[in-house]
């Protein structure tokens, strides 16, 4: 990419003055209020139809609570990996960078990997979304966070693959977009937090 | 002499951070209480409070401008809406449970 055609989009950098935000930051978040907005809703339906119910399954006996749990901790780790990756950014150490990026994705694939397990349970003892209302519930709300762990990974992966060349053109251009990954991992998962709690414990 | 400033987060981050496993930990215990209503009022508090301490200290919403708060506050009143909507249709359309069944 050339200078000019990087000079053609304001705000990628430096703040807005109206709003105090460079652009893509003014926009995850934008996205991220969407996305409560969908997992809202969607914990809406839950209780709508879990308070409407005539019988409820005890969600505990269902479900394992010892990996999701698990996950749970897994998760918040690798949220934690994501800002150590963000702050050897910062602090221009990219071999760092690179080491705490390849720790978030790593457990976010565990964090699949224990979620496949779990799916794996459920199918062996022909608990299936069309069950019961629980359970398609269950698989709605965790298939949905799952696609979403997914989705983030591919981001990961392209920051600390081929994205990482953005970096060579600005650096903190870069840096900006390695926090926005960062915020949208964040928000994976705070819904997880509730998820685990909603699902499993409650 | 003055710290380094990447220390102290590294320090805040980690404490932050055995502050959430903590809270895991504390909810899947009270979970085990069988508390009822008490054990879910705990439990959502909990769980609540670990959503606003990431949002707060990992997504940096303590240093951030109006704008992010004001479409958060936007946010989150729809949201709570969204989330007591179904109990207010409830609360006032009460249906017995007879009205379900057969249909």
């Amino acid at each position: 990419m050339h200078d000019t055609e990087f000079e053609m989009v304001p705000y990628k950098i430096e703040a807005r003055e109206d709003t105090g935000l460079y652009n893509a930051k003014f926009a995850i978040w934008l996205f991220l209020a969407s996305e409560i907005m969908l997992f809202g809703s969607l914990f809406s339906a839950y209780i709508l139809l879990r308070v409407g119910s005539l019988s409820w399954p005890v969600q505990s006996e269902f479900l394992n609570v010892p990996i999701g749990a698990l996950n749970s901790v897994i998760l918040v780790t690798s949220s934690m990996f994501i800002i150590r990756a963000w702050s050897a950014l910062k602090a221009d150490d990219f071999k760092k960078f690179q080491k705490y990026m390849w720790l978030t994705i790593t457990f976010a694939i565990v964090f699949l990997c224990f979620k496949g397990v779990e799916y794996a349970q459920h199918f062996m003892h022909h608990e299936y979304p069309k069950t019961s209302v629980f359970l398609a519930l269950y698989f709605l709300l965790t298939g949905l966070h799952a696609l979403h762990i997914i989705g983030g990974i591919i981001v990961n992966i392209y920051y600390v693959g081929p994205g990482s060349r953005l970096r060579a053109i600005n650096k903190q251009w870069f840096i900006n977009r390695v926090e926005i990954a960062g915020l949208y991992w964040h928000f994976v998962d705070i819904v997880w937090i509730f998820l685990f709690s909603m699902l499993y414990l409650l | 002499m003055e710290e380094n400033p990447n220390k102290i987060d590294f320090k805040r981050d980690i404490l932050i951070y055995l502050g959430m496993i903590s809270l895991t930990a504390l909810i899947v215990f009270i979970s085990h209480l069988k508390l009822k209503v008490l054990g879910t009022v705990l439990i959502v508090g909990i769980a609540s409070t670990e959503a606003v301490v990431v949002g707060y200290y990992f997504m940096h919403l303590m240093t951030k401008k109006k704008t992010i708060q004001l479409v958060l506050l936007l946010t989150v009143i729809v949201f709570l809406s969204l989330l007591f909507w179904p109990a207010w249709d409830i609360g006032y359309s009460p249906r017995p449970p007879s009205e379900y069944v057969g249909n």
